[in-house]
């Protein structure tokens, strides 16, 4: 028989393992001089490609070490299912096949596996609302990546005139002539539609807050980073594939439903009194202005893969600390939650400083991120979005502050169940913090090279 | 084709306005087998995996497996008779009939030469914008179910209408994995989402907490 302590920690372990097993061979893909052609057709190993790859890795790696710390601190309280690891390690399998796909039908079908696999990681068997959560979460990536699919098939419809046979990705440059065809105007819109659900883009955002509430605060932060990155590659490759040639390709429709995402978050994050809530409109909000950056295109396309980035690490980071406050005050409301920093010292010092992370201060890489896209705006002339996010971005600051700014500082109201905390179970959390400020501060030099590279492909000279 | 399209656009809308589930499931049912119908009809009986595909995918998945697992779960759960898939109110009725409408003028917008493939479009296009009208309107599982999977249907019928090779077979085989265990995952949610119970903000005890 197996024993269950033993099946715990090798299944911490097990994740871990697959953690390190991922980014060393992202690393290798990324600045190894990887030869491309060994994998085929069907892989596209780009800039791009590499760049995600290594985020996705280095956050799962990190989350993978924040569960195993736990388990190797506090076995009784702290379980790794098998079922939760198999999961995870499917996740990331295809998250990074979704990436690296050379085709765009093959991505999305990668994409959805990693729906399906975070569908069975959102419900818990002990909280009902999980299931519901789950449930909208399942429903609003079906019809999303539904109407994708459709746009693909629109795209194809268009091409296939035109003796573009496939929808491989590197031979997705087709005759001028069939990008200005309605199929293609229509695909291109009913892909950017799709993937926007995925990314918890206005109209289909209503998933996402619910979702990253009840979904246990791992597969909150895995679902936030990984999967949200692999969407936005999917959409990313969209732009990068047609655009050429065509530089204000879906341009406004793109500020459109970025606008909408960041004036819905700013406005929901004034009543929001829980605090992974909180965090997710802030997700929707970053969502929004990534999609503002790539609207501009031009100019903005450094700024907005700082951004995305670095809200990839602040995201990981918010989560996993969130549910360790969420678990110690036994409770989400964040009236009940009050001087976190003299609780949980360590936790405290997180919240505090993702907050600020979050609400684009230097010296993170939001804050050069946040400014890049902005400033693009400002040189593409278009200055009523300029003042619309400027605006909309200050009253965030402040939903946000008054929420959050007492959690960590105000008088505490309910008893801390507090435990020790071994170095190893902050490691991850300093880490993503350390690449905040990494990327605010001095890019090195290769990983500033892929991200010029990425920014190319995204119009920037 | 014509008489098949008919009997496409037939089931799409009869379920609509008769309330129940079992109309319902029949519906998706008739919709999964009048597609392969059409695709053995535009093939003709050439055999090889693609056309075995195809086979499981349109009459094994969307006419037998999605309505019976639906049909098995709601049994089991002995739901009440009625279902509204629509709001039983006349501008509901009127919005339905209207994407039909608007539907066929879009097909006639895209696609300007009449025929089959204007027709198919017509139908595939009416089928994602009822589909999303259920969807708009309800708040039930089984209801939202239905609404996506009128969307799958007609997203099949759309490239079917196109006339092009679906592809290659990794992708194909991928796709219908994926509708399968999307399909599996529909009953189960169904089986086990009580959307009546309230949400609480403390949170649960959980293993994964932290």
């Amino acid at each position: 028989m197996t024993d269950p302590a033993r099946a715990t920690a090798s299944g911490g372990t097990a994740l871990v393992v697959a953690g390190c097993v991922g980014l060393a061979l992202a690393c290798v893909l990324a600045f190894g001089g990887f030869d491309p052609q060994v994998l085929g057709p069907w892989f596209l190993v780009d800039a791009t490609s590499r760049l995600f790859c290594v985020l996705i890795n280095v956050i799962f790696l990190g989350v993978a070490l924040h569960g195993w710390s736990r388990t190797s601190a506090d076995p009784d309280r702290m379980l790794v299912p098998r079922r939760y690891v198999v999961l995870c390690i499917g996740l990331l399998v295809a998250a990074n096949l979704s990436i690296t796909s050379n085709h765009f039908i093959g991505s999305w079908v990668a994409l959805e596996c990693t729906t399906i696999f975070g569908a069975f990681l959102i419900v818990r068997a002990d909280a009902p609302a999980s299931t519901l959560a789950a449930w909208h979460y399942f429903l609003f990536s079906s019809i999303g990546l539904g109407l994708a699919l459709l746009g693909f098939a629109c795209i194809a419809r268009g091409y296939a005139s035109h003796g573009v046979g496939d929808l491989f990705i590197t031979l997705a440059a087709a005759p001028n002539d069939a990008k200005t065809s309605v199929w293609f105007t229509l695909g291109i819109a009913l892909t950017l539609l799709g993937y926007g659900a995925k990314l918890g883009l206005a109209p289909m955002y209503m998933w996402l807050p619910e979702t990253y509430e009840e979904a246990p605060p791992p597969v909150t932060s895995l679902l936030a980073t990984v999967q949200f990155n692999c969407a936005l590659v999917g959409l990313l490759r969209v732009l990068q594939a047609f655009r050429p040639g065509h530089e204000q390709l879906v341009s406004t429709e793109l500020v459109a439903m970025g606008i909408a995402s960041v004036a819905l978050a700013s406005a929901s994050l004034i009543a929001t009194r829980t605090i992974r809530r909180l965090i997710a409109y802030a997700s929707i909000l970053h969502a929004g202005i990534i999609a503002v950056g790539l609207g501009v295109g031009a100019g903005a396309g450094y700024g907005v893969l700082l951004y995305a980035v670095s809200n990839a690490f602040i995201k990981a980071m918010l989560f996993l600390t969130a549910g360790k406050i969420e678990a110690q005050y036994h409770t989400r409301d964040t009236d009940q939650i009050r001087g976190v920093i003299k609780g949980l010292p360590y936790s405290g010092l997180f919240l505090m400083a993702g907050t600020f992370a979050l609400l684009g201060f230097p010296p993170f890489g939001s804050f050069v991120g946040e400014l890049l896209i902005l400033s693009g705006l400002v040189r593409s002339g278009y200055l009523l979005v300029f003042a619309t996010i400027g605006f909309l971005v200050t009253v965030t600051f402040v939903a946000t502050g008054r929420t959050v700014f007492p959690m960590i500082w105000g008088e505490p109201v309910r008893p801390v169940d507090a435990y020790p905390q071994t170095f190893l179970s902050f490691l991850p959390k300093l880490m993503f913090l350390l690449a905040l400020v990494v990327l605010g501060l001095h890019l090195p030099g290769p990983v500033d090279a892929l991200f010029r590279e990425v920014a190319v492909t995204l119009g920037d000279k | 084709m014509t008489s098949l399209l008919i009997g496409f656009l037939f089931v799409l809308l009869v379920p609509l306005f008769v309330a129940t589930w079992r109309t319902s499931l029949l519906g998706l049912s008739l919709q999964g087998i009048l597609l392969y119908a059409m695709a053995y009809r535009m093939e003709g009986a050439s055999w090889s995996v693609g056309s075995a595909l195809v086979l499981v995918d349109l009459l094994v998945l969307r006419g037998l497996v999605a309505p019976l697992l639906l049909y098995r779960v709601l049994e089991a759960r002995r739901a009440p008779d009625r279902n509204d898939v629509l709001p039983p109110n006349l501008i509901a009725w009127a919005a339905a009939v209207g994407l039909v409408l608007l539907g066929f003028r879009l097909a006639s917008v895209l696609l300007p030469v009449e025929g089959d493939a204007q027709m198919m479009l017509a139908a595939a296009g009416s089928a994602v914008l009822l589909g999303f009208l259920v969807l708009a309107s309800q708040t039930g599982v089984f209801s939202q179910i239905v609404g996506v999977l009128r969307i799958e249907n007609a997203i099949a019928l759309f490239e079917l209408s196109g006339g092009s090779h679906p592809g290659y077979l990794g992708v194909q085989l991928g796709q219908l994995a994926i509708f399968g265990t999307s399909i599996v995952l529909f009953a189960w949610f169904l089986a086990n989402v009580d959307v009546g119970r309230p949400v609480a903000i403390e949170s649960a005890s959980e293993d994964l907490d932290d």
